[in-house]
């Protein structure tokens, strides 16, 4: 096979697997440099409002190519994460205390606030390798392991996945597997599920450790439909089964009438909570469905990326991801590209903003508002540019707002009046250096 | 939707493009544009990792383009 064929061959198959992995990418060097090592490295911030979540993520791939298309990907990521998080309880018109979930202490946040646990600290370290190399002359195959680390949680996992071109190699299937074992530590002990939020120094109510399966399935067809234009659509399935639960989140208990939550008093000479909540209850097992389409169209230099995804899974949330980037190349090797993502998705069948006492209690509960009725937007720009020793550079500064509210015919008395459903703001940004080694 | 609709509606692209296919695409020669780096279906995969870890930490789906992010406690 001439020399040019082979590269732009390695370039395909590795563009269908990477778009197969997500997480290791197998893109193949740069064709201009055929440089054996490349280092994409990358630092991003990412920042809530009201001194929620702040996240600094420390990232690095590396990626060796040898001979005949074979190429060792590895992956390190490091997150620092501070902040508060919602505890999943309503706001009340009154102070209210809760007990930390160490079960240690306990804290107080002021009336008509949203209750926030600002003691959320945490570092990550994740690592994933992975291997891929043609298998005869239109197969490719790949395989990688993923490891995660953090206080309360530690992930393995395994993936497997195998391309084939057709039709002069403009359409290629993609068929993949992964397989996740998860280990859930939650601090003091997993909480029974429905269970009452104890006095400080009391955790009779705490399990041990935890841990769910994961497993998932991804077929794909990547198109190419003319010289300018690449399509893919990609079928997903995910099932996961276990502890499937947030073991710090919970839900107010309130009054069927006024909708506030019910008053409390901890035993004489300990801390704890103010008022009546319970800890949330999930199913524990999830299948989830995604469909996902992608083009890019190369238009004079301009290069247009647009991608729709619906997804849908048995706890009744349905999902619709658009997203959109127009990448505009300058002269000197610079270029501009604006991004816009549009996200939509309706609450999970057991999510619920409180528990009415006097209700017979359900199965399951969650006031998580990621599994809530909410829209989210992002809007962004990168800016980049390559150097005279050609690595490429990259800044981009992206503004993500979440908006939702709580089903209406779930909101009682006072509630009405109140901001029920936290929204959310966060500001990302990037820092990206690409760069080639050895000869 | 249904589970049902989303596989008939990936069939039929699949069958499509495997069959019908003899007037799409382009010759071997003809791949100048589509083998750039910006061309690839995911030309940065850190940035796609990371912005996927993000919305999987902050929202209820994950993956689609490759596979559900995951390995973590944060959602």
């Amino acid at each position: 096979m001439e020399k040019g064929n082979k590269k732009f061959v390695a370039k395909s198959l590795a563009t269908a697997t990477c778009a197969l992995l997500g997480t290791t990418g197998t893109n193949p060097v740069h064709a201009q440099e055929e440089q054996p090592w490349q280092f994409d490295t990358a630092l991003l911030y990412y920042g809530e409002n009201d001194d929620r979540v702040q996240d600094l993520s420390l990232n690095v791939l590396a990626r060796r190519s040898f001979a005949d298309d074979r190429i060792l990907s590895l992956g390190l990521t490091v997150d620092s994460l501070t902040g508060a998080t919602p505890v999943g309880a309503a706001p009340m018109d009154v102070a209210q205390t809760f007990t930390r979930p160490s079960g240690n202490s306990a804290f107080s946040v002021p009336a008509n606030t949203q209750p926030l646990d600002d003691t959320f600290l945490d570092t990550r370290y994740a690592v994933t390798a992975g291997w891929q190399q043609p298998l005869g002359r239109l197969f490719t195959g790949t395989a990688g392991v993923s490891f995660s680390d953090e206080y309360d949680y530690t992930h393995i996992g395994a993936n497997f996945g195998l391309t084939r071109d057709f039709n002069k190699r403009n359409t290629t299937v993609n068929l993949g597997f992964a397989f996740a074992q998860d280990d859930i530590e939650p601090i003091s002990g997993s909480p029974t599920p429905l269970s009452p939020m104890l006095d400080v120094g009391d955790i009779s109510n705490r399990r041990g450790t935890e841990s769910k399966d994961v497993v998932d399935v991804l077929l794909g067809v990547t198109q190419v439909i003319n010289q300018n234009l690449l399509v893919q659509l990609n079928y997903s399935f995910s099932d996961s089964s276990g502890y499937l639960n947030d073991p710090y989140r919970v839900l107010s208990l309130v009054d069927p009438v006024s909708g506030d939550t019910l008053a409390r008093t901890p035993a004489p000479g300990t801390e704890g909570p103010s008022h009546e909540f319970r800890f949330e209850s999930r199913p524990d097992s999830r299948t989830k469905h995604s469909l996902f389409a992608q083009a890019k169209y190369y238009m004079a230099g301009k290069v247009l990326d647009v991608s729709y995804r619906y997804m849908t899974d048995d706890w009744e949330i349905d999902s619709h991801t658009i997203d959109a980037k127009l990448k505009f190349p300058f002269a000197n090797n610079r270029y501009l590209e604006p991004h816009i993502r549009y996200y939509t998705q309706t609450e999970a069948e057991f999510y619920r903003a409180t528990l009415t006492a006097g209700d017979p209690l359900p199965l399951y509960a969650s006031p998580d508002y990621r599994l809530g009725n909410f829209d989210a937007i992002t809007a962004g720009i990168k800016y980049g540019w390559r150097t005279d020793s050609g690595h490429d550079l990259g800044l981009r500064l992206e503004y993500y707002m979440q908006d939702g509210d709580v089903p209406g015919n779930q909101l009682i008395g006072n509630q009405l009046q109140r901001d029920m459903y936290p929204g959310l703001n966060a500001i990302i940004f990037n820092f990206s250096y690409r760069f080639g080694l050895g000869h | 939707m249904s589970i049902t609709f989303i596989r008939f509606v990936f069939s039929l692209f699949v069958l499509g493009f495997l069959s019908a296919c003899g007037t799409l695409g382009v010759e071997p020669w003809e791949r100048d544009v589509l083998a750039k780096d910006e061309m690839q279906l995911v030309s940065d995969p850190l940035q796609a990792n990371m912005d996927d870890h993000i919305y999987f930490s902050k929202e209820a789906s994950s993956g689609g383009r490759g596979f559900g992010g995951g390995g973590c406690g944060c959602n």
